[in-house]
């Protein structure tokens, strides 16, 4: 097959990236606005970002959710990279499938159901809902996406390094942390970071945990959406855009600086 | 191993940071002190300068939160777990609380600013004497329309939609009440009316009109008038006052067969700790200069009398949204009819949907 890029997938590429992008840009151009509304350009004005840092309410469910964010990313990932290891570890074939699908049904059920169980679960329990329902539940959706992120760069790996790693008498905690992580770091951050975005836009699950003045983002913008949305929330979608942009950036450059090299093992 | 130790440790200060912020910003606004009041309204559904007001006055810090339908609000507070003061829910969501037990009846001796509110929007039947909820806003339903686009017809009544020259020109709000409810009332019925042969009469006039509607939409139906996609549609006079003001060249009126009359109402849940404060907070936001300052923010109508005077003139003189008492003499409030007529009002509406033109 020719692998050259003809100027016609090129095209392709950008209308595809323009349609992906521009109702991004659309938002970031009326963040601008002067008028009040989203479809009448009126003039450029930095009048509603003004209004969003006098806003300490709206600064507050930010930060909130930048917390629950990092937290519940934190925690699943821990959790999630001892998970995959336990289902990488399982002897029996049937074991390894059993918990791998219980882990997938977690994933593909919707996320309507899985709010309201906690719900149910957490006002059984006589837990108040707020900043640790939301961030245990959090953490809860989270780890499944973590496992399967993992699991690929384990399988991935050559059970022959373990082997060696034995045979020149490394312990087992030897092996998990200076075999099996290392090689599974990149894994391991792209876990995180999934983890982290999934916790950054849920709606469904955090809609039903929030209470007792605890609230987040995504939670709060929807509740707008009766008496409809003013612009300082696209000044703020902006501000939020380009924090993850920078996100990604960093990200970018962390894994440049450290490429790891063929054998996947590095020497510290 | 390293590296990825040194990266975690790195987010859990960052969080730790973060967390502190949080606290000191909550702390700063008073927040987790005791004397709390918790506020659940609808999103934007007050004038966040009267809170400030009302904490200074009375030195209760007010904790807000917002949700977007009744029943998601319901359902918060039934499954306990939060602690909201006051909630705001529509009128027949009250009749449901009270039957599922989830208010508090409210203690009319401390509430001496009663008084103010309009008479006619008391005592009403999903709330007899007022005994759980007092009004905090109420409207209409009916029509909004672009006289421009209409070469300068004017609508008045509900058959004015039958008109052949709306052909695709009309925009429903999609609500069984509302929906079967513009059918009856242009048949001369009541909106609350049980009997099959008129419902099914009230469907089948709906039928005809078909040809003349043009989509049955949700929300969206404000951003469609106000960007002229139809010249005609079916909504909440709160929703009209929000779309006039965006696109000046659209009216608005309450159809002279009569319409609904809605109101959304405070009430303190079950879920309430602080009784007194609340209570405080009602009766402040009865005060004819508060009620009136927030009436100005939230563009809807208030249900207070002694806030008229103090509202500019246009507005109260306003027979849109102040109609005049003949016509509200005609508008009715939705009853609780009953699981069984509810569920045959939504049985109708959905054979009108798939109805083809």
């Amino acid at each position: 097959m020719d692998k050259k890029i003809t100027p016609l997938s090129k095209i392709f590429l950008a209308v595809i990236f323009f349609i992906l992008y521009a109702p991004i840009f659309f938002l970031v151009i009326f963040s601008f606005n002067s008028g009040e509304t989203m479809y009448n350009f009126k003039g450029f004005s930095l009048e509603w970002y003004r209004e969003l840092f006098q806003d300490t309410r709206l600064l507050i469910i930010v930060l909130n959710t930048i917390v629950v964010a990092f937290l519940s990313a934190l925690f699943s990932t821990i959790i999630g990279v001892l998970g995959a290891l336990a289902i990488h570890q399982a002897k029996k074939r049937q074991t390894k499938n059993t918990l791998l699908s219980l882990n997938n049904v977690l994933i593909v059920s919707p996320d309507v159901i899985i709010g309201a169980s906690f719900l149910i679960l957490f006002t059984m329990a006589g837990l108040k809902l707020g900043f640790y329902s939301v961030l245990l539940s959090h953490i809860a959706f989270s780890i499944p996406i973590v496992v399967l992120m993992v699991l690929p760069k384990l399988m991935e790996m050559s059970p022959t390094l373990i082997d060696a790693a034995r045979d020149l008498g490394a312990s087992s905690w030897n092996v998990v942390t200076k075999v099996i992580i290392p090689f599974i770091t990149p894994g391991i951050f792209a876990g995180f970071f999934m983890a982290l975005t999934y916790s950054l836009d849920d709606f469904a699950v955090t809609f039903f945990v929030t209470g007792n003045g605890f609230s987040t983002l995504s939670v709060e913008i929807y509740s707008l959406a009766r008496r409809g949305i003013s612009l300082n929330i696209n000044a703020l979608s902006t501000l939020l855009f380009l924090f993850t942009l920078l996100l990604v950036v960093i990200y970018y450059f962390i894994t440049q600086r450290n490429k790891p090299n063929g054998m996947g093992v590095r020497k510290r | 191993m390293n590296k990825l130790v040194r990266f975690f440790l790195f987010i859990a200060v960052v969080s730790a940071v973060l967390l502190y912020a949080i606290s000191s910003l909550n702390s700063s606004q008073g927040y987790s002190g005791g004397n709390t009041l918790t506020v659940f309204n609808w999103g934007d559904y007050i004038d966040p300068d009267l809170i400030k007001k009302f904490e200074k006055e009375t030195g209760i810090k007010v904790i807000y939160e917002t949700f977007d339908s009744n029943e998601a609000m319901m359902t918060k507070i039934e499954q306990g777990g939060t602690n909201y003061d006051i909630a705001v829910p529509s009128e027949y969501m009250i009749d449901k609380m009270r039957q599922e037990d989830l208010l508090i009846p409210l203690d009319h001796s401390k509430l001496p600013n009663l008084k103010h509110i309009d008479k006619r929007f008391m005592d009403l039947q999903f709330d007899p004497e007022n005994k759980y909820s007092i009004p905090y806003f109420w409207g209409t339903v009916g029509i909004v329309y672009n006289p421009k686009m209409l070469h300068g017809k004017e609508i008045t009544s509900w058959n004015d939609l039958w008109d052949p020259d709306l052909k695709n020109e009309i925009l429903l709000t999609d609500g069984a009440r509302e929906v079967i409810g513009m059918g009856l009332n242009s048949l001369g019925y009541s909106l609350n009316d049980t009997n099959k042969q008129h419902l099914v009469e009230a469907k089948e006039k709906l039928d005809t009109l078909t040809p003349n509607i043009k989509a049955i939409v949700g929300d969206e139906i404000k951003m469609l008038l106000a960007n002229q996609e139809a010249s005609v549609g079916l909504v909440w006079s709160g929703d009209a006052s929000e779309i006039m003001s965006e696109n000046e060249d659209l009216d608005y009126v309450v159809p002279k067969e009569g319409s609904n009359l809605w109101f959304d109402n405070m009430v303190i849940p079950k879920t309430a700790k602080n009784i007194e404060a609340a209570h405080k907070f009602i009766n402040f936001m009865l005060d004819p200069k508060v009620a009136a300052k927030n009436t100005d923010y939230v563009g809807y109508s208030t249900p207070n009398k002694g806030a008229l005077k103090y509202m500019p003139k246009e507005v109260v003189e306003d027979e849109r949204f102040y109609p005049s008492p003949e016509l509200t003499e005609k508008l009715e409030v939705y009853e609780n009819l009953g699981k069984k007529n509810l569920a045959y009002y939504n049985e109708l509406f959905l054979q009108f949907k798939m109805h083809r033109k």
